[in-house]
């Protein structure tokens, strides 16, 4: 560890937490499962005065259900996430989701409401959260606030949180037993952020889409919601979905970039066929069922 | 084979050939588990950061956040107050060392260079300034607060940049930074060329490359009163380390102990120190209290040298049955600013067509000084050379209309083409790359591939396979002053176990444990009871270490001949103690037994206990003890040989390439164990896997580094590998032992292989640009027929050539011009006298005096280097100069000078036959 110097501490609550980042005015960086904060400390491209390390919170742990949907700790580590058996019936995206994120080894440590706040808009977690309609729910000592995740993102590792704020939770709504799930991810190497991924579920009731989630990850500055793809489902019944069709209209909610590993307009080029082939499989495999 | 030139015995008349009746031949050749495992495995290792030492200060730099301009004020004021921090250095400080940075030849760099910035910074990276502070963090803190004011100027990035724009050396003509070959293609070559039935034309973009050792650069050094330095540095030789700094810092007094336990991988970084190393060093003793420096990976990734960044252009002319007729190469390589040797790759046109029956190559190679971080060398420095030429065979052969490995097979030099010699004079006697290639298509059934290949196709699976073959100069000696024999000096203690220290040095691929095969089995000891200790300069003697693929060869050949000598001792004091025959001495798992006498059988042990102790029975005149030394000068060069099949499959709709099969099939000679051979190959395939698909070193047009962490740098992880599959030919070298070397082959070979596997995948949608490293978005580009890149920097090309047309930037000496090319006759033309000169030979500069003695148009006179002195005769006429001088070393050649003297200053060429020419200036001495 070589970082600029930063004082510590390790609030036993989310009160204590809330309060400390309130008095730090924006001086802290909330240390969870620490995949990116600490390289970025040693790097010295992150120089808080504090490190408020939420790991001994017992309230921002676990996985649970409530109100007809399902509230995942932000503390909660990726590792047991994926052996969750409450995911495992009810988001079962989100779990093959975590899967991808990063290696064994740093899933051991990192934690799901971590990369959900960091917003790499490459990475699995955020997008996953923007298609299942999950809701970020945050505080601080002015008071809760629940964020839909679409809202959260402004930009490449920028949300909406104000500097006294935590994340407390991340709530997914009910996705109807039997919905479709949709996802794929192009990397180079397994582990690598995304050159372009898709993430979604589709709800299904009397052979029609009842409810449709889409989000692209690695595809412009923050997870971007696949809109018009989600309108052009609504109320279709199954066979008649082109996949090709929703795909040429996901990708117009797409705003690719280039850099040193693909180009803008691979990103275009091969998302749109990674889309409609993700669909058509998912779609079939529901046929199979 | 000469005789032993350093041995403790009376040995007079050994055959190394002949296989010494100790020994079981139990070693040599198996796969015996390696010694360091369970040292390293358990994090037992002892690499530069694990060194701690009482009193020890560490150290940050801070470094240059521009790639080129003037420094107007550096203010360490603020830094210096910090808690914690001791001292501050920067150039100004360090100057009285009057440390010039020495290349791996053991000669100053072309560009002086300097261990601190100078005035000036070159690339983003350069450090600037050297703080001391009780921590890291600390000097970071410090680093952090240093103010640097730039007076800024356009950087020149690239090759194109380079050719265009600014000198990015003030006071320079231009930007090339070494050259050879001819300007203009021979009117015959080109004739030929031109008149050919098939002219293929193939050009190779090879992108920068990041060595990327595990353990990044180090150094902990440490002066122990006024004589002893210490140093912990993670280096491919302690030796070389030892011996570079005590002529870079002129210590000849003082000795030096370089200590390198354990190495993280070297690739050919390590060879020698360099700024931020020496900086170090010096800091040391002027700061007076042991320091620690260890590289972080973005230092590493941005300031560490770098490697490759070549673009090559290879004509090669055919007739109609596919039989080579001439060819062309024109090559050049960035060399950053600072490059631990001016280079232009001379190895890349001496060995592009070694293998094959080229009748005739003509060439030019340059090496282009730019504003990145200087360039280094990469396992296969010369690579570039089988990945063009394989590469454009696949071309030609797809062009012609046939199949690849025939079109090898017409024109692979076989065994029984041998002797011979290469079209660049390489002499050939056991190269052996069209029976690898034989042997690997007993491995790999190509028509069975070829049927699913063309039945994958119907189905939209598109397999490609690529064959590519090579050879490679592996343990070279004699030729370059650093690159030595090696030295082996052995010992049976009295407790009867063996040690033996050595030259080599392991990078982590398992030195300690061939050499202890070797001993074990030369010997007639258990493997067990050998150790080996290398990884210090104050053990064994002087040698490159991990460098040319060379340790197997030259150490292995050491180990036996000082193994053999020690041998020889053992039976001769055993025969003595036992009243037996020296040929009726056998050693056998540290037993030595009498023919047919078991009763007179005894311990090594003990037969060692009386050599050190009972100096009376001993026979007479035998000097007591075990031991024996051998230092080995082998053959010049030793040939690796190799081919190697690779099967892909490409995802045409992502442009993703999957490496569905792999077979090496090489011919490294005597494998001393073959587990330690195949993860030298495995690991070079994986490193031409990394360049071929994955590593890049990118830049904007600012010069600053796009790729500063593993998160934009993709390095091969173990997912992108596959099994590879392993085939040896074992035909023994002629060196001791029959070793040939296994270094670096397979990242030489693995990029053609794999370039060539995926160039046929694609073949029904066009050729591929290899343009590497081949990412998706290029791969679907040719799939597409499109291009699916980024759009060019355009901003970039606009702006040098906006700046270079406004005029320069920095101060050219008006004076800088003065080459052979003006021949117009001068008007102070005196020429007797004696001149200092350099000539830029493919090894570096190298620095001569020149007698000139006139009589009319008569020219006499010598040349002399520290190689010797030469005398000459010739002509001249005005002040134009012209004359020959034969050489021996490192091949035999003439020299033809052609000098113009113009007042105090000479300039000309120097024609190296092959080599072609190379740039000669000097002054009056």
């Amino acid at each position: 560890m070589k970082p600029a110097p930063f004082d510590y501490v390790a609030p036993a609550t989310i009160d204590e937490a809330c309060a400390v980042l309130a008095e730090a005015h924006g001086g802290a960086a909330v240390l969870a499962g620490g995949q990116t904060l600490m390289p970025l400390l040693n790097l010295r491209m992150s120089q808080p005065f504090i490190l408020v390390d939420i790991g001994k919170i017992a309230e921002l742990k676990g996985i649970s259900r409530a109100n007809g949907g399902t509230h995942v700790g932000p503390m909660t580590r990726q590792c047991d996430a994926i052996e969750s058996k409450i995911l495992a019936q009810d988001l079962p995206v989100l779990v093959q989701a975590i899967r991808h994120v990063g290696h064994h080894q740093t899933r051991n440590r990192g934690t799901v409401g971590g990369s959900i706040t960091l917003g790499e808009p490459a990475a699995e977690l955020p997008a996953t959260a923007v298609a299942l309609k999950a809701t970020i729910e945050v505080r601080s000592i002015r008071g809760t606030r629940q964020i839909p995740a679409a809202e959260f993102y402004i930009g490449p590792y920028m949300n909406v949180l104000e500097e006294d704020e935590l994340v407390t939770g991340i709530r997914f709504p009910e996705w109807s037993s039997g919905h479709i799930t949709v996802f794929h991810e192009l990397a180079q190497r397994p582990g690598d952020f995304a050159l372009v991924g898709i993430v979604g579920a589709l709800a299904v009731d009397s052979g029609r889409v009842a409810r449709a989630g889409l989000a692209w990850f690695g595809m412009g500055p923050t997870p971007m919601r696949a809109t018009a793809a989600e309108q052009m489902l609504l109320g279709q019944p199954l066979h008649e979905i082109d996949p090709q069709a929703v795909a040429e209209s996901a990708i117009a909610d797409t705003a690719p970039f280039d850099d040193q590993q693909a180009s803008a307009e691979y990103r275009r080029t091969v998302g749109m066929r990674i889309f409609a082939r993700t669909l058509r499989e998912a779609l079939r495999t529901r046929e199979v069922a | 084979m000469s005789a032993p030139d350093s041995t403790t015995g009376t040995q007079a008349g050994h055959q190394p050939a002949a296989r010494p009746r100790s020994g079981s031949g139990r070693y040599i050749g198996q796969r015996v588990p390696r010694k360091e495992d369970s040292r390293l495995l358990t994090g037992r290792g002892q690499f530069v950061d694990d060194i701690t030492l009482p009193g020890m200060l560490h150290v940050a730099f801070a470094r240059s956040p521009i790639a080129r301009g003037r420094i107007v004020s550096i203010d360490t004021d603020v830094a210096r107050d910090i808690a914690g921090v001791h001292a501050i250095y920067t150039q100004q400080d360090l100057a009285p060392f009057n440390v010039d940075l020495l290349s791996f030849y053991l000669v100053p760099p072309e560009v002086e260079t300097t261990p601190l910035a100078n005035g000036r910074v070159a690339y983003v990276g350069e450090p600037i300034a050297l703080v001391i502070a009780d921590s890291r963090p600390v000097a970071e803190d410090a680093a952090s607060l240093i103010e640097v004011v730039f007076a800024e100027e356009d950087p020149v990035v690239t090759i194109d940049d380079a050719r265009r724009g600014m000198p990015v050396h003030p006071g320079a003509e231009d930007n090339i930074a070494a050259q050879m070959g001819e300007e203009e293609i021979d009117e015959d070559l080109q004739a030929q060329l031109d008149g050919a039935p098939h002219l293929i034309t193939h050009r190779v973009v090879h992108q920068r490359i990041s060595q990327s050792p595990m353990e990044t650069r180090g150094v902990v050094a440490t002066r122990d009163g006024a004589e002893e330095l210490t140093l912990y540095i993670t280096c491919q030789s302690p030796h070389l380390v030892a011996r570079w700094v005590s002529l870079a810092l002129g210590l000849p007094q003082t000795a030096i102990r370089v200590i390198a336990k354990d190495v993280g991988g070297g690739f050919g970084l390590k060879n020698h120190p360099w700024m931020e190393e020496t900086a170090v060093i010096l800091a040391a003793q002027l700061f007076n209290r042991p320091l620690k420096w260890i590289e972080d990976r973005y230092e590493n990734l941005i300031a560490a040298n770098q490697a490759r960044e070549q673009e090559m252009v290879l004509q090669i002319a055919l007739d109609d049955e596919g039989k080579l007729i001439a060819s062309h190469g024109d090559y050049s390589v960035n060399n950053g600013a600072y490059p631990q040797l001016s280079e232009c790759n001379i190895a890349v046109h001496m060995f592009v067509w070694a293998a094959y029956k080229m009748p005739r190559y003509g060439f030019l190679t340059r090496g282009w000084y730019t504003n990145t971080v200087g360039y280094a060398a990469y396992r296969g420095p010369w690579a570039m050379e089988s990945l063009i030429r394989e590469t454009a065979l696949d071309v030609a052969a797809r062009r012609i209309g046939i199949d690849p490995i025939e079109l090898r097979r017409r024109n692979l030099v076989t065994l029984q083409d041998q002797p011979t010699t290469s079209c660049m004079d390489i002499p050939l006697e056991d190269i052996t790359p069209a029976e690898c290639l034989e042997k690997l298509l007993q491995a790999f059934d190509v028509s069975a591939f070829r049927k699913e290949q063309e039945a994958g196709r119907l189905q939209g699976r598109h397999l490609g396979l690529g064959i590519a073959t090579y050879v490679e100069p592996t343990g070279a000696a004699g030729a370059i002053t650093t690159m030595t024999g090696e030295l082996a000096q052995v010992r049976i203690e009295p407790t009867g176990k063996v040690t033996a220290t050595m030259s080599t040095h392991s990078q982590g691929h398992g030195t300690a444990t061939t050499m202890a095969q070797i001993f074990a089995d030369r010997l007639g000891v258990a493997y067990e009871d050998v150790t080996v200790f290398e990884g210090d300069s104050s053990r064994g003697g002087f040698s490159p270490g991990a460098a040319g693929s060379r340790q197997g060869v030259i150490a292995g050949g050491a180990a036996i001949m000082a193994a053999d000598l020690l041998a020889t001792r053992v039976r001769q004091l055993a025969a003595h103690l036992l009243e037996a025959e020296v040929d009726a001495i056998t050693v056998d798992d540290g037993m030595v037994h009498v023919e047919g006498a078991p009763d007179k059988s005894r311990s090594l042990a003990e037969i060692a206990s009386t050599a050190y102790g009972e100096p009376d029975r001993l026979p007479p005149g035998f000097e007591a003890g075990l031991e024996a030394q051998y230092r080995y000068q082998p053959p010049p060069m030793t040939f690796s040989s190799a081919a190697n099949a690779c099967v892909v499959e490409v995802d045409i709709d992502t442009g993703f390439v999957k490496i569905l099969r792999w077979i090496s099939s090489e011919d490294c000679g005597t494998a001393i164990n073959p587990s330690v051979v195949e993860g030298q190959i495995a690991g070079g395939l994986a490193q031409a896997i990394g360049m071929v698909l994955l590593e890049e070193v990118r830049f904007d047009a600012r010069g600053n580094p796009l790729a500063a962490t593993y998160k934009d740098y993709h390095l091969p992880a173990i997912s992108d590998v596959p099994d590879f599959e392993f085939v040896h030919a074992s035909t023994p070298s002629q060196s001791v032992g029959g070793m040939r070397g296994v270094g670096e082959g397979g990242a030489i070979i693995g990029a053609p292989a794999l370039v060539n596997a995926i160039a046929d995948a694609l073949a029904p949608f066009g050729e591929v640009p290899v343009d590497l490293p081949l990412t998706p978005t290029k791969i679907l580009g040719v799939i597409e027929g499109r291009d699916l890149r980024s759009k060019p920097d355009s901003d970039q090309h606009q702006f040098i050539a906006e700046h270079t047309a406004a005029g320069p930037q920095v101060e050219v000496p008006a004076t800088a011009a003065g080459t052979a090319d003006q021949t117009a006759a001068p008007a102070d033309i005196r020429v007797d006298g004696d001149w200092n000169m350099v000539l830029s030979t493919p090894m570096g500069p190298q620095e001569m005096t020149g007698h000139f003695e006139t009589d009319g148009q008569a020219l006499s006179g010598y040349l002399s280097s520290p190689e010797g002195q030469m005398e000459f005769t010739g002509t001249v006429e005005g002040g134009n100069l012209k004359f020959d001088l034969k050489v021996q070393k490192p091949m035999k050649i003439t020299l033809k000078y052609t000098l113009a003297v113009n007042g105090d200053k000479i300039a000309g060429k120097c024609k190296m036959g092959i080599f072609g020419s190379a740039k000669v200036s000097g002054t009056r001495a």
